[in-house]
């Protein structure tokens, strides 16, 4: 039994992180129809600027147990890229999707090229945080509590967007934008201020998710396309633009991944895209996707 | 003024000497002009660390013998470029060997790249010597006897090491044991290498975990939740990029490592990142061919780590080792061939030199075998947390020379580790 619950903790700690960066990608598609390649770069810009405002935490000294507010806020701070950044994709927003599919990757390797200018080639790693918060006992299993806070956040951030997406004014205007953006600016919205937002808000999805992962690993310039990889199995599971989706996704792929590796190790990836595979062929808008003609 | 015969004479001699003196000094002028030697070398991605080590220890054999009178008697500059996938790389051969036109080349540290640029470099016929790659397909010695590519010791010294290591310090104080190695042909030869090396001690063991993360995944709490759920009373891991330190920071918060004995051969690539916080105390820890903290290092290597700590804040690892050791034979080689010339060499006349020259490398004395393989000493031992550096030290040094760690030249590895009188 401890056993399982290992497997599964370890499983949702991977999901919640990719949850986030996944739930960006499905937020920016869902209401401006682009799909964001560069969604890897936020997360990895997320995880060295968290490197960097944890130094000037640690030097301004800030006590260890304050590092895990300072990550997120460092996370929602440098999310803010996203605005001008959206200023230069809304150049393509009526042009082919494969206009979009280019320059978003080409913001990927650009930004690759940033990390290597201002952080180095040499992966970058941040000690005083992961071990700060000790062990946690859960269910007769010992895990880094900082796991804990991660996969807390990530609920806590899932149930936050919800909200916003469903019980405010401003998340019915997103929401209505992207059902019919001619309908809603004829009603008077101002799309491309609803555009800006979105961006910037599914940009720090992917910043905070950065930010948060690194203390348990490093930073490091592959891990931009890693995820991106990984994030666009969790949007065919769960269904393009779906916030629903973008949960579930995240932990079938976290939880079958961990299963593999438990299991069959040699399996881990195969069990992953055999799922997507099967969703493809039985229901190619995926669990929450809605169906196009 | 008049100007006589012998005037004449005098000037129009002087003037046929003036016109032909560039051909006649022509090959004194060429050997005045500095030595270009190629560096390729990883400056990103998961060897980035291991690359930019290299290059740091080059940039000092430089300096150092520069300030000496260079490479008989002229001095050398280094040209670099980066090492990536086997396809740019060898891009980046052949604009070292054509348009820099270098004499000679070092560097390479991935084997899955020196495959590719060996073949290359012997039809381009351009010296080439290995900091850490080889020409294996797994164990498997594709270029048995190339005329100008020198390579590494074999990939699987340090896993042989600290297998016998395991056995030396470890025997009968484990039963249960588990492995987590790279995926790809290094990690799963020394996993099988660690197995073989305990079934031919008359080690009882049972192997209850196989774990295989890809290069660079940086969660590995799912691997390592399968590890704890093996209970193993042994782990052994060749994880030596990036990867290693978050395995190790991530096994200390879930627990993995209490009462658990750890034999880490390559470690020692990522010394700076494994912080003592962490690491546990007792591992068979692998240093490869330079101990930082050797208590007999040789003035050399007390120099050189006193200079590199001084500039960079941490201290070096074998990869230093390895790239000194190539331009102090690559130098052995060009002095010997030209004092037994009388002539500036040849790359080939240089290659040819090159094998049984003893050098003193960073980490000890080292030479190139006939079949053009490294011969140099390795250092691993049981860690200790009891030093003056954050990360970890030896408490005791193991001394093994390559001889005793490598399969001999023509030789099936899986065949001599079966077979081979072992140090242990």
């Amino acid at each position: 039994m401890t056993e399982l619950i290992d497997v599964f903790l370890g499983g949702t700690f991977h999901a919640a992180v990719l949850f986030l960066v996944a739930a960006g990608l499905q937020l920016v598609f869902g209401v401006q129809k682009i799909v964001n390649l560069a969604c890897g770069s936020f997360y990895a810009l997320g995880a060295y600027f968290g490197i960097t405002a944890v130094g000037l935490a640690i030097k301004f000294g800030m006590p260890p147990v304050l590092f895990f507010p300072v990550l997120i806020v460092a996370g929602l701070a440098i999310g803010l890229v996203g605005l001008p950044i959206e200023r230069v994709l809304r150049t393509i927003y009526r042009r082919d999707e494969s206009y979009q599919l280019l320059i978003t990757f080409g913001f990927l390797l650009m930004f690759q090229d940033v990390f290597r200018f201002l952080w180095g080639a040499t992966p970058r790693t941040m000690d005083d945080v992961y071990l700060a918060y000790g062990t946690a006992n859960v269910l007769g299993v010992r895990v880094p509590t900082y796991n804990l806070l991660v996969i807390a956040a990530s609920l806590g951030i899932a149930v936050g967007l919800g909200f916003f997406l469903e019980r405010t004014r401003i998340g019915r205007i997103v929401r209505a934008t992207a059902e019919n953006r001619d309908m809603a600016e004829g009603l008077g919205v101002n799309a491309s201020k609803i555009f800006a937002l979105v961006f910037t808000v599914g940009c720090m999805l992917g910043t905070v998710g950065g930010a948060l992962v690194v203390p348990s690993g490093a930073a490091s310039l592959d891990m931009a396309v890693e995820l991106v990889v990984e994030s666009f199995a969790v949007v065919v599971i769960g269904g393009l633009g779906s916030m629903r989706g973008a949960l579930v996704g995240a932990l079938v792929v976290g939880l079958m991944r961990a299963a593999a590796i438990s299991l069959v190790p040699e399996l881990e990836m195969l069990s992953v895209y055999l799922v997507v595979v099967i969703v493809l062929i039985v229901r190619p808008a995926g669990l929450f996707g809605k169906a196009t003609a | 003024m008049k100007l006589t015969r012998r005037d004449f004479s005098r000037l129009a001699g002087a003037g046929v000497m003036a016109a032909a003196a560039p051909r006649l000094f022509a090959p004194a002028l060429a050997q005045n002009k500095p030595l270009r030697i190629g560096i390729i070398a990883p400056r990103s991605g998961a060897a980035g660390t291991a690359g930019e080590c290299g290059i740091r220890a080059v940039q000092w054999a430089t300096e150092r013998m520069n300030k000496e009178g260079g490479i008989a008697g002229r001095k050398f500059e280094l040209v670099i470029e980066e090492e990536t996938n086997p396809k740019d790389t060898i891009e980046r051969l052949r604009k070292l060997i054509l348009q820099e036109k270098v004499d000679a080349i070092h560097g390479l540290i991935s084997t899955g790249v020196s495959l590719g640029v060996a073949p290359v470099a012997e039809e381009e016929q351009a010296l080439v010597v290995m900091w850490d790659g080889t020409t294996q397909d797994g164990v498997k010695e594709m270029m048995p006897n190339p005329k100008y590519v020198f390579r590494s010791t074999d990939n699987e010294c340090e896993a042989v090491m600290g297998s016998l290591l395991a056995v030396k310090h470890f025997k009968g104080k484990f039963k249960r044991v588990a492995g987590i190695n790279p995926d790809y042909s290094y990690g799963r030869n020394n996993w099988e290498a660690f197995k073989q090396i305990l079934a031919r001690f008359g080690v009882e063991a049972e192997f209850v975990a196989e774990q295989w993360p890809k290069i660079g995944t940086m969660d590995l709490t799912s691997h390592i939740a399968a590890l704890n759920a093996a209970k193993p009373d042994l782990i052994f891991s060749s994880m030596l990029f990036a990867d290693l330190p978050v395995f190790m920071k991530q096994g200390h918060a879930a627990g993995l490592f209490e009462g658990v004995k750890l034999v880490l051969p390559a470690a020692g690539w990522q010394i700076n990142q494994l912080k003592k916080e962490f690491m546990p105390e007792g591992i068979v820890f692998g240093h490869n061919t330079l101990y930082f903290d050797h208590p007999q290092a040789s003035a050399l290597q007390k120099a050189f780590v006193q200079d590199y700590v001084e500039r960079y804040k941490e201290v070096p690892h074998w990869e230093a080792d390895r790239a000194y050791f190539a331009m102090a034979t690559y130098k052995a080689g060009v002095e010997a061939a030209q004092k037994a010339l009388g002539k500036w060499p040849t790359q080939e006349q240089v290659a040819e030199a090159m094998p049984g020259l003893e050098v003193e490398s960073l980490g000890g004395k080292g030479r190139f075998r006939k079949d053009k393989i490294a011969e140099q000493v390795f250092y691993q031992g049981p860690s200790t947390n009891s030093n003056k550096y954050d990360f970890p030290t030896l408490a005791s040094i193991d001394t093994f020379s390559a001889e005793q760690l490598q399969k001999p030249p023509g030789a099936d590895f899986w065949e001599w580790i079966k077979t081979a009188k072992m140090p242990v």
